[in-house]
């Protein structure tokens, strides 16, 4: 929700340059930003509805992607160390995300967005204790 | 050990050589005389080999027990030790001049890190020999354990097998057919310098020998840059020689500059078998050997070093059977409907082509054809169909096939093992055909094993048999790993679990117990990874985890131990114990594993659960009895 709003800051700072500058007319910043931010929080919306994860029996399940929708399957056994993360932006709304990593080259860190503060650290923990109690070889 | 001495002139001259050069130019031609060049450049030749003396005499590498200890760098000191067992691959390459003074470079790739990791510049041939030798060794002594150390320390070293070395014929056909499109367009980037120069010799340039002259270019410019590619292969791959020594592969090849290597074949990662419409017409193929040692960035020219050019069908895949004992592969295609979408994708190209044709039509020549484009619009069901028809991919017991491209078809085998993560993606236009592309991704350098454009139901059972053959893989390995000698602390290796019966006795249990129905074995086994020296086991002999972020009620707090920054779980019962969240609805989707948070963690109440075995219980059993 957040990064809507962020991006359709973006979108409208150069029609606001434009309207400064008297190129354009005085509402197309308005305009323009309106309708970035009614598209990007649309697509947060969904991104959001779509987000899902579930902890199965020896595997991390991620399902997310609005356009492209991308299902990953972590093996618990794969899982090389996992972080905890906030950042700026995320510190001052008190949400945290949880970033998984794996030896693979493509999908090598996949990052759980939009967690609680306690929530993040909470998976982490318990990603943790699973992927040791997996105890699997990294297999490279 | 120390470096070759012959080392130190040659490293200065490589770092300073350019810089000298430079130099004598730059003050020569700055009118400052002849003799202060020369000064200057010998000035800078010697602070070069003062700095690659003290360089040659602080570095030191050194082959201990279990981890080669390299100790390097002037300035700012490094020590570093890689463990035998982490190497993936071990290349030596030496370059004409470098063989003129006799000297080698060894380079140790390890999986981690973004450049190589141990980089031994320069030694002797005979002693990175001896190192590469040496390292293979240790290597699988500590895999194969310790019995096996006092055995081969008197051996030099299992046999070579020679699996592969190219013959003229095979070299010439390399030749011929490495057609690279990357020297076109570098050539053809370098020869437009030559044009002004061209249409000043013309005396009166009319079109038809413009045009004469552009089809001549235009063809030398591929018969030059298809002459390069073919010394540029011949160059790269003349003598190849591919052997196996034990349980490790040995390539060598070059001309000009010379390779050499060995990759453990545990260290294999993907198995590549590509070809093109050239090779599969004249019936032949390449095979490529994928470590996790090559990082991303460092691209297809390390990474293929160990790469067969160029072999007939039936031997590169006797070869590819050597390394990945896969069976006969059946490809199973995309669904027939899936050509459309390639139609419509290459009708939208053409169509694009088509625009951008009458564009320049319409903005530069008027005269041009630019119809002649629609002529590409026949192109498209065959295109199509090939498409199609290259897709493919095949579980088998122990590995996964996947096939794609036309002209550069690649065959990718993935063992089960060594998959990291699963991937399956569709994007808008696939939903649209009810199709998916699953990724199988491994830690190898290449792309990986990808089947594109299949059903979604077929995707989503890929998806869950690779998960499955994986976790099926791990545990196969895990009771090989007991056999072959792994020590007890506790309990008896007999009563490992068959993965199968764990899994059916989990989907019976609620989703939070299943990863932790793990066969008593299995406890053993990390305990022994887990640093076992720290490990202080009570006299129960049950290890307790310290998960220590949760307020987790333990029901005996008498048998919680602090294992450091290691937490082995012993008993199924702790999976019931929340250390996760408290409310289960946090999140979508978010429940499954924690839908039996805040059960209570009592023996009786474990005792009652559904076990995977009755060996499981009755050990459980036992333990109770024995802790209370």
């Amino acid at each position: 929700m957040l990064r809507a709003a962020l991006l359709s800051a973006l979108v409208a700072a150069p029609f606001a340059v434009g309207a400064y500058l008297d190129l354009l007319p005085r509402w197309a910043p308005v305009a323009a930003g309106g309708v970035a931010l009614a598209l990007t929080v649309t697509h947060a919306v969904l991104r959001y509805r779509r987000w899902s994860y579930e902890i199965r029996d020896d595997a991390l399940y991620l399902d997310r992607g609005v356009f492209t929708q991308v299902r990953t399957t972590v093996p618990l056994v794969r899982i090389q160390h996992v972080d905890s993360r906030r950042g700026p932006v995320e510190r001052t709304i008190g949400l945290a995300s949880c970033v998984v990593y794996t030896a693979g080259s493509r999908g090598a860190d996949v990052r759980i967005p939009g967690l609680t503060r306690d929530g993040a650290s909470d998976l982490r923990e318990e990603l943790k204790g699973l992927a040791i109690r997996a105890e699997g070889e990294d297999a490279v | 050990m120390r470096l070759a001495p012959q080392s130190v002139p040659y490293r200065a001259l490589q770092k300073a050589g350019g810089v000298v050069v430079f130099l004598v130019f730059v003050v020569n031609s700055g009118g400052f005389g002849l003799p202060l060049a020369v000064a200057a450049g010998a000035g800078v030749l010697l602070l070069a080999l003062g700095y690659e003396t003290a360089y040659y005499r602080r570095f030191e590498y050194v082959l201990t027990e279990d981890t080669l200890d390299i100790r390097s760098g002037v300035v700012s000191r490094r020590e570093r030790e890689i463990p035998y067992r982490r190497i993936q691959n071990v290349d030596v390459s030496r370059s004409a001049l470098q063989r003129a003074i006799g000297v080698a470079a060894v380079d140790l790739e390890t999986a981690g890190g973004s450049s190589t990791e141990g980089s031994i510049r320069f030694v002797t041939p005979a002693e990175a020999t001896r190192l590469q030798r040496a390292v293979q060794r240790r290597a699988s002594d500590a895999a194969a354990g310790a019995e096996a150390t006092a055995g081969s320390e008197a051996s030099v070293g299992p046999d070579e097998e020679e699996l592969f070395a190219i013959s003229s014929t095979d070299l010439a056909l390399v030749g011929a057919l490495s057609f690279d499109g990357r020297l076109i367009g570098l050539l053809a980037f370098l020869s437009s310098g030559s044009f002004p120069l061209l249409s000043s010799v013309l005396p009166e340039p009319s079109a038809a020998a413009l045009t004469a002259t552009a089809i001549v270019g235009i063809a030398v410019l591929f018969f030059v840059s298809w002459v390069l590619g073919a010394a540029i292969a011949f160059s790269n791959y003349y003598g190849f020689r591919l052997a196996r020594a034990g349980d490790e592969l040995r390539y060598e090849r070059g001309l000009i500059r010379r390779y050499s290597g060995s990759i453990p074949t545990e260290k294999v990662q993907a198995l590549r078998i590509t070809d093109n419409p050239a090779k599969r017409a004249l019936g032949y193929a390449s095979l490529s050997i994928e470590t996790a040692g090559y990082a991303p960035g460092q691209g297809d020219d390390s990474g293929n070093e160990s790469a067969v050019p160029i072999a007939s069908v039936d031997r590169v895949y006797r070869l590819a059977r050597e390394v990945e004992s896969f069976g006969a592969p059946e490809f199973s295609r995309p669904p027939e409907r899936i050509r459309w979408r390639y139609a419509v994708r290459y009708a939208a190209a053409v169509g694009v082509l088509l625009g951008v044709a009458y564009g320049v039509d319409w903005y530069v020549a008027p005269d041009l054809p630019w119809y002649g484009v629609t002529a590409l619009f026949a192109a498209v069901p065959p295109a199509a169909h090939l498409k199609w028809k290259h897709r493919g991919y095949w579980l088998g017991d122990d590995h996964l096939l996947t096939r794609n491209g036309f002209w550069g078809r690649s065959v990718a085998v993935v063992p089960y093992y060594r998959i990291q993560n699963v991937i399956d993606s569709r994007t808008v236009f696939q939903r649209r055909w009810g199709v998916a592309t699953v990724v199988a991704d491994t830690a190898g350098s290449g792309s990986n094993a990808v089947a594109v454009d299949f059903d979604a139901d077929e995707a989503e059972t890929i998806e869950a048999a690779l998960t499955e053959r994986l976790a099926d893989a791990v545990a196969e390995r895990r009771d090989q790993g007991v056999r072959d000698g792994f020590e007890w602390l506790h309990g008896e290796p007999g009563v490992d679990a068959d993965p199968d019966s764990s899994v059916d006795a989990s989907d019976q249990t609620s989703a939070a117990d299943a990863g932790e129905q793990k066969p008593p074995a299995d406890t053993g086994e990390s305990r022994n990874s887990a640093d076992a020296d720290d490990l202080e086991v009570p006299d129960d002999g049950v290890v307790r985890p310290d998960f220590s972020t949760g307020d987790r009620d333990y029901s005996d707090p008498a048998e919680r131990v602090d294992t450091g920054d290691y937490a082995v779980d012993r008993r199924a019962s702790d999976a019931d114990v929340p250390f996760g969240p408290r409310e289960p609805d946090d999140r979508p989707g978010s429940g499954g594993a924690r839908d039996a948070a805040g059960d209570g963690t009592t023996d009786g109440i474990r005792d009652a659960e559904p076990r995977p075995t009755e060996d499981d219980r009755d050990d459980d059993a036992g333990e109770t009895s024995r802790s209370g």
